[in-house]
Formats: C-alpha cells, structure tokens, sequence
C-alpha cells in the first residue's frame, strides 16, 4: 500500500495546478458553462499543447505510456478546478480502442488521439438514459462497404468538441457492435444541446443513416458488450477522480470561508457546529479520494477490478451532492447567490452524480461481484 | 501510489490467519467474553502462540525482542485478529504501556516489565478515565501523595477493561493539584493486588462484564514505579495514545459481519433466502460493502503514514469514525433483514445466526464513545487536520 505520489505523479499533479489556476479559472468555467463554445475550444487547445490527451496513450503509438492511475491524479486537479475539459472522455475512449481494437484502429487513432487530432466521445446512452451495455437503441444496416447507422445518443459530453463517437449499435444481423463514428461536421449527424447542469457542454446525438467504413468498427458481439462495461466502469471511476478533487477544493473553500467569516466577535470555523459539519465532510472526500484512486490503480494493467469501479461511483454518488450541500449552510446566505462559485461545484456534483451510472445502478453491479 | 501489499505482507497475513485456524475452537465466531474462564484461557493461550512465533510484540524494535515490523504489517495484524475476532490481542502491554516504556521508563521498570509483556505472561489493565473524568481527562482527580518511599494513592478509576484479569494497572494520577490541569498528573505502575484496591465490576448493556470500577483507598505504590517525571504524565501517557487511535478494528469486524450476512442471505435455506434478488437488499448490502472498504483503506493510508515517520493524527480519527460508524450500520442492517428474528438473544433455540448479530449491535454502541468520542475525533479532524480555529474556552 502506497498513498504517496510517484515523482511523475507530483510533477503532474504540480504542473496541473498551476495550469489550471492560470487558464480555468472562474471565469472561464463560467463562460463555458453559459455555452462560450470558444472559450472551450482555446482551452481544450492549450491543453493539448501540454500534451495531456497523450497521457495515457500507449508509447508504441505515440503517447506518453501512462497508467491509469497516474491519470486519476491529473482527472482530481481536473475535478478540483471544474476544468470544462474532456481529458476523462479522451482517455477512457482510447483505452477501449487500445484494449479491444483490431490493430487497423490502433494505429490510425490513437495517435491521433496523443496529437490532440481526434477526440472520441463516448455516446452509449439513449433516451431511456440507462448506462446498460446490453441496451442501445442505435441501429445499424450492413453494406457492402461498412455500416449505415441510425439512432439517437443523449447525453453525450463534448459532442461540440468531439471528432467521432464511440457507440454501441444493433446491427441488421443482430449482433452488437461497438463503432467509432466521425461525428465532426459529418453528414446526417445532428447535435442538439441538452443545456446540462455540468457546466460542461452536453448534447443530444442523432445519426440520420450516417455512413461509416467497415474498419470503423472496434469489437462485435459479447466482447462489445464487455468493451462497453469497461468502457462505463472507466469513466465511472474517472467521474469519482473529479468528484474527488471537487470535495477537496469545496472543502479548502469552506474551511477558508469560516475560518475568515466572524459572528459574535470570533471565527464561525471555531464553533463546533461548524467544525462537525466540516470534519464529515473531510471524512467523505477522504473516503471518495481513496476509493477512486484504488478503483485506478485496479486499471493501471489489463483488465480491472469490477468491484472498486462499482464501489468507486457508489460512493463518489451518495457523498459528493451532501457534502455540498452541507458546504452551503457553512456559507450561510453568500453561498445561495449566483454570484458566489459554490453553486458551480454543487452542478457539477449534481449533474456527476448520475453520470456514468448512480449509485443505484453500480449497487446492482456490486451486489452481483458480491455473489447475490 | 500502489494498492495492494507487497509479498511478505500477503504471506504474514496468510500465516498468521492459518494459526489461527488451529488456536480458535471450531466453529468460533467471538467475540470472546474475557469474564467466562474459558475464554479467557483462550485469551491465554493465544498469547503464548503469538509470543513463541514472535508477532506478539512484532511491533517492538529488535533490542527488546521485536521484529521492528512496519506500521503496516502491524495494521494487518490487527485486522486479522479482529476479522476472526480472536481474543489475545493485548493492547495495553504491547502497544501502549511497553512503547511508552522504551521511551519514558527507568532501566529498571524496562529489566522488570518488557520480558513478561513480550512472552504474554502479564496482562495489564489501563486506568485513565474516572467517574467525572471522560472526554475531559485531564480534569482527573485520583490524588497521588508522596509519603517517604511511597505514593498514597486514593481514587476512583472507571470503565476499566479487563481490570478483573489484569496483574498490573497503568494509570493516570494527580500529583500537583495546583498546577494547571494538564502539568499535575504522573503516570503510575500499580501492582492490581495492592491491599486497598477494589475492582467492581461493571455489566455492559450487552450482559457482559467486560468492564470495571476501580476504586483505591491508600493504596501504596513505590516510588520507582512512577513512568518519566513527576507531573510530566500527561505527555507520558499522551504520546502513545495518538499511535492507537485507529479503526482497523472495527472496519475488521464490520467486514466479518458483512460477510456472514451475505453469505446468509445467500443461503436458501436461510429464513431470508426470498430477498437475495430483491433489488433494495442487494443495493444496501452493495453500499455496506463500499462503506466497509472505504474505512479499511482510511486505516491503510493511517499505517502507511506512520510508515513515513508521520503521526496521522486527524487521519487517524477520520479512520476511527468511519470504522464505528460503518459496524454500527453492517448490524442494523443485518438485524432488520433477520426482522421479527432479529432481536432474539444469543440463547434463543429460534435466533439467526445465533443471535449474534443482536449482541455485536449492542457491543457497538460503545464504538463512537470510547478511546475518545467520536464528537472529539471530529474536533480533532476539524483543528488538527483543517485547521480550523479552536472555540475559545469559557
């Protein structure tokens, strides 16, 4: 056991903070959450530059080799700061590539990915809003040449900024398929803005007989099943990394809040009203912290642990909403106005709460690798 | 960062739970009940097994007879004996009272009491808090007078554990009543069968004497039994406190609980066996299941601190509250899915899982009270790890 940081880790955990402190701050969060597609697009761009989108990319293909474990440090200072960015989305989508993908896909994509060229969102999710690998109402008729899909995705992070998507589709034969669908400036490819508490830009996806090429094609059959479940596991642990780092930054906050706001002559952070309310919430962030990065660790080599996602998310969902809701009441009145940032995290942890999955369904999926 | 343990972790643990295979009695689900005599024979024996494979005081450095093992290796071992919830895992003499020796103690009282700790010949008792003395403990009033060779001891110390077993008391005394709370007190070694000690014992709501009332009425106790200085107690008998607040325990038990429930449930021959599908069922128990890791690994990052030299003291009471609280919920919930079964005592024909689960829930309550209530754990994450400014006092 090892709760340290590698040097790596620290260098990426240093450099981000000081990243993030200087290009997303308030402002910039605010502006993308009011829909600033530019905004978004400078800042996604500068992250490329420092190279973030190769992180995780495999070395053979041009990026920088790194475990997934090492990422969740950087998706914490991501969560930490509500950077509107699509690290998370970037790094689980190339990992199911890399995992399950026939080398034709490998080679074109993921360096690409590590160049910031292509960036592949994950779209698995329909109306129903159900994150079930077995479930997609997208369908897709077998040519000649490759596939004609129609359907529509919600939900769907990043479609603004995204090159493709990576879809699960029921094929005319039957069989499920997992296909990474160029969605930028695609013909028969529709976006409709869902206007989602995140802060983040989420769409609606629909492809209108949308034609994509055989080789656009991952997996088929169970193992698309099985690609998709890691692919909901990954981002599900990647969503606790953020929430984690959100609780620690509304935990900061609110300890600096009362520690400086002063009632009846002396700090409000020095009453033990306060103080307990402040301590469950530093025990929950702790707790979220470390399932999250244990959840990663089991992602670091092939394969991963089913139930550290599931408890991952479990736990990031049940805590992360009380933990800021108790934040407001130690704000007091300015914790209620729109012009303070704490209702920025409160959306986001809103919005995460579901995402990739609520406690509710990874239960069903722990209770299962439980034996019951 | 790395979770999983390294190969010589892994195996001790794999060594340490096969002994214990051979020293439980088959079919053992403690927890013990130190006041029966054969539990407490058990207690004994356990022990010694401990003692001759060299994990009793493991924690200790090579020159009295440790092994220097890591804070982890020591978490394990306390994880491990707590999971079986196998009695023998003597705290007092190996954790608290020998460290603070090694540090504090005259070369004598180290020749005198370290050997028998180590072989798990003594068994020690600790008398800290008193009757009006809980959360406050340094506002304790037990009066120590020096009389010629001797302290004149007269006083009241309660919730004693284990005091009607033990051979000798560690205790906190007030030797300088006008100085400040925390610069009057000294720590004393007492021989338990000094004329003038009275041990009553104390039933818990459980039924079980587990712990004591120990009232002293001019006992004497000689001088070279004072640990450290005159006065100097409080950090004396501080200084270890702050390496034992841990959860492991509890997460340990709380995971064993788990464990029985679900393989209860599980069973189709359990009177519960129609609620393993049921959605709500599964759900808790899942979320009982995350609850429980997240305190276990609260506790591993408290060992891996202490493993750099750190002393995690907020960490060490956020593992300390997650772990009571967390038991305190594996067995609600264990008892409300036995339902009307639930609440039958351990010596009912009809009970479940031999009403087990009713006596360990009524054992929990003192979880969140002693060793420092859990409300004084969150005063300590809120000061002590958040740095929030301290109330002023009156």
């Amino acid at each position: 056991m090892d709760f340290g940081l590698t040097q790596t880790q620290e260098l990426l955990r240093t450099s981000a903070r000081e990243f993030l402190a200087d290009r997303s701050g308030p402002a910039t969060v605010r502006a993308v959450a009011d829909g600033d597609a530019e905004a978004a697009e400078r800042l996604w761009k500068d992250v490329v530059e420092l190279g973030w989108p190769a992180l995780t990319v495999p070395e053979q293909h041009g990026g920088a080799g790194l475990s997934f474990s090492d990422l969740a440090v950087l998706l914490e200072e991501l969560g930490a700061s509500l950077a509107p960015v699509p690290i998370a989305e970037s790094a689980i989508t190339a990992r199911i590539l890399d995992r399950f993908g026939p080398d034709a896909i490998k080679a074109e994509l993921l360096p690409q990915i590590a160049e910031g060229d292509v960036l592949i969102t994950p779209a698995v999710v329909g109306r129903d809003a159900s994150w079930d690998a077995r479930n997609t109402a997208v369908v897709a008729n077998r040519t000649g040449s490759g596939l004609v899909i129609t359907g529509e995705t919600r939900f769907v992070s990043f479609a603004n900024q995204a090159t493709h998507a990576l879809t699960l589709v029921n094929t005319d034969d039957d069989q499920l398929a997992l296909v990474v669908i160029p969605i930028w400036k695609s013909a028969g490819v529709e976006q409709t803005p869902m206007d989602h508490a995140s802060g983040v830009p989420v769409s609606t996806l629909t492809f209108n007989e949308v034609e994509t090429l055989a080789s656009s094609i991952v997996i088929t059959g169970s193992e698309a099943v099985a690609a998709t479940e890691e692919l909901v596991a990954a981002g599900s642990v990647a969503r606790a990394a953020q929430l984690a780092g959100l609780a620690r930054a509304v935990v900061d906050s609110t300890v600096e809040y009362t520690t400086g706001r002063k009632q009846f002559g002396q700090p409000v952070g020095s009453f033990q009203a306060i103080q307990h309310h402040l301590a469950e919430m530093a025990i929950a962030a702790k707790q979220v912290n470390h399932l999250a990065h244990a959840a990663a660790w089991s992602f670091s080599g092939d394969g991963y642990s089913v139930e550290r996602a599931a408890q991952a998310k479990i736990a990031a969902s049940e805590k992360i909403t009380d933990l800021c809701w108790t934040a407001h009441q130690c704000h007091g009145a300015i914790g209620f106005t729109w012009e303070h940032d704490l209702h920025l995290y409160t959306r986001r942890a809103m919005a995460w709460k579901t995402d990739f999955g609520d406690a509710a369904f990874h239960r069903a999926i722990l209770a299962s690798a439980m034996g019951l | 960062m790395r979770f999983e343990f390294t190969p010589e972790e892994s195996d001790f643990r794999r060594q340490l739970s096969a002994f214990l295979d051979d020293a439980l009695p088959t079919g053992w689900h403690g927890p013990a009940d130190e006041s029966r005599d054969d539990h407490w024979a058990l207690n004994q024996r356990i022990k010694k097994g401990l003692a001759d494979r060299g994990w009793f005081v493991m924690s200790w450095p090579r020159e009295y007879g440790g092994a220097d093992s890591s804070p982890m290796m020591n978490t394990i071992f306390a994880e491990e004996m707590a999971y079986r919830r196998a009695p023998g895992h003597d705290r007092f003499g190996t954790r608290m009272l020998g460290p603070t020796l090694m540090r504090f103690g005259s070369d004598s009282q180290r020749t005198e009491h370290l050997g028998a700790i180590a072989r798990g010949e003594i068994q020690w008792c600790q008398g800290y808090s008193e009757p009006n003395s809980g959360s406050d403990l340094a506002s304790l009033q037990t009066r120590a007078v020096l009389d010629g060779d001797n302290f004149i001891v007269n006083g009241a110390k309660i919730w004693t554990s284990l005091a009607h077993r033990a051979d000798m008391m560690f205790m906190l005394v007030r030797t300088d009543p006008d100085a400040a709370p925390h610069r009057g007190i000294s720590l004393l070694l007492v021989d338990m069968k000094s004329p003038g000690i009275q041990v009553l014992p104390i039933i818990n709501m459980a039924g079980v004497h587990s712990f004591n009332q120990v009232v002293f009425d001019d006992v004497h106790v000689p001088k070279a039994n004072l640990v450290g200085d005159l006065n100097d107690g409080w950090r004396v008998g501080m200084t270890v406190l702050n390496f034992e607040r841990s959860g492991i325990d509890y997460a340990a038990w709380a995971r064993a609980a788990l464990e029985e429930l679900v393989s209860y449930v599980k069973n189709d021959d359990s009177l519960v066996s129609t609620v393993k599908t049921n959605p709500e069922v599964r759900g808790n128990l899942a979320a009982l299941n995350t609850e429980i890791e997240a305190a276990r690994l609260l506790c591993y990052d408290v060992a891996w601190r202490q493993g750099q030299g750190a002393v995690p003291s907020a960490e060490a009471s956020i593992s300390k509250v997650a772990g009571t609280e967390v038991y305190a919920k594996v067995l609600d919930y264990g008892i409300e899915l036995l339902s009307m079964y639930g609440v039958l005592e351990p010596g009912s024909e009809q009970a479940e899982l031999e009403g087990n689960f009713f006596k360990m829930r009524l054992f929990a309550t003192s979880g969140p009270i002693l060793a420092g209530t859990n409300e004084i754990q969150k005063n300590i994450i809120a000061q002590r790890g958040l740095n929030l400014p301290r109330a002023p006092r009156r």
